[in-house]
């Protein structure tokens, strides 16, 4: 049993889609093959259908402009106001990234640098003895501290410094 | 000119005078004006375009009203986005794929499920005798159209719109294998296959009914 032929070549043929010489050759099979011969025959029945099914279309309110008119306008001012509260919501942040680089900005200028930051700045060698003790356990060993009579739980460099 | 070519050609011809606007602004110079923000030309381009997209979207969604919201808002959307469009897009291939996505939109929301009638143990024994159509079977009167109605809505959705794209809006199969995100092989393949299974159902209808 052959295969069957492709229908590929017949459609472009019939669609005038095959260069000149392409389409000789292809209508050449045709005349001489029963089987493409018969799908000759239902693809013109499938296109000659739907050029009348095309034709016999309803005509509906939805396909006259007037109809699209209001939707499109309403599309607009959505897409406008979208774009306008986008705008507005820019510039909201915007202002509210400037605050927010000022705030620390301002906090960063206050606070007592880390020790990465600044480890070997003048200000860890100024630091006052009663100071060095900051650990927040400090109330927890105060008692264990008072005892011992010395500081346990702060910075040994600094507390070595301190003394 | 053989009997099939005169009933043939004037059977198409008889339609397409209908189908095809008589315009001769060029569809491009139209596009670039409508880019631009003139409201006759995008009106030029609906009033070309719009039935072809009612058809397929009707054919999809297989309701009428449906369809005629759908069709709005996929040029709702063509005009949001015609920007988006290049020089070398065909127009007609673009607003399908837009309706496309509508048309599954608008399914997921109403909850539609397709029943696949044609199922794939169905498919391998489509290739079966058929008659060879006659002229005579070009007329399409209501009856047939009816059957013909019922023989697409029963394909696979997916396969459907393919073969809707091809047979009904004359796209070409790459520009098919792009609106259905699909590989060329498979165009081809799932084109081939509901004709078949079209044939199949209209068999009885065809070909001095034998
Ligand atoms: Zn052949």
């Amino acid at each position: 049993m052959n295969a069957p032929c492709p229908e590929h070549p017949l459609e472009a043929l019939l669609a005038g889609e095959l260069p000149f010489d392409e389409a000789e050759r292809v209508q050449h099979h045709v005349d001489s093959c029963a089987a493409c011969t018969q799908s000759m025959a239902w693809l013109k029945l499938e296109r000659g259908w739907m050029a009348q099914r095309a034709r016999r279309a309803p005509h509906r309110r939805a396909l006259d402009f007037s109809a699209l008119e209001a939707r499109l306008a309403s599309a607009q001012a959505l897409r406008a106001r979208t774009q306008g509260r986008w705008s507005h919501q820019g510039k909201m942040a915007l202002g509210a990234i400037a605050a927010l680089l000022f705030i620390v900005f301002n906090v960063t200028q206050q606070l007592p640098p880390t020790p990465a930051e600044d480890a070997w700045g003048l200000e860890a060698w100024s630091v006052p003895a009663g100071e060095t003790c900051v650990d927040p356990t400090r109330e927890a060993v105060a008692a264990i501290e008072a005892r011992v009579g010395a500081c346990l739980v702060a910075t040994p460099v600094v507390l070595s410094i301190a003394r | 000119m053989s009997r099939w070519d005169v009933a043939f050609l004037s059977a198409v011809k008889m339609a397409m005078v209908s189908v095809i606007p008589s315009d001769t602004d060029r569809e491009s110079t139209l596009l670039r004006r409508a880019r631009a923000g003139d409201p006759a030309a995008f009106r030029t381009l609906f009033e070309r375009h719009a039935p072809a997209v009612w058809r397929f979207l009707r054919d999809l969604l297989r309701d009428e009203a449906a369809a005629d919201e759908a069709t709005q808002e996929t040029f709702v959307r063509a005009h949001g986005r015609l920007s988006a469009l290049r020089d070398g897009d065909r127009l007609g291939a673009w607003l399908l794929g837009i309706a496309r996505n509508v048309y599954l939109e608008t399914r997921r929301r109403r909850g539609m499920t397709h029943v696949d009638v044609d199922d794939e143990a169905h498919e391998g024994q489509v290739e079966a005798v058929l008659p060879t159509p006659s002229p005579e079977d070009l007329l399409l009167d209501r009856e047939l159209e009816g059957l013909l109605a019922e023989a697409l809505g029963a394909l696979r959705e997916e396969r459907r719109a393919a073969l809707l794209l091809r047979i009904d809006h004359g796209l070409p199969y790459e520009e098919i294998a792009s609106v259905m995100g699909w590989s060329l092989p498979k165009v081809k393949n799932e084109i081939h296959r509901a004709r078949l299974q079209l044939r199949e159902r209209l068999a009885d209808h065809v070909g001095g009914h034998s």
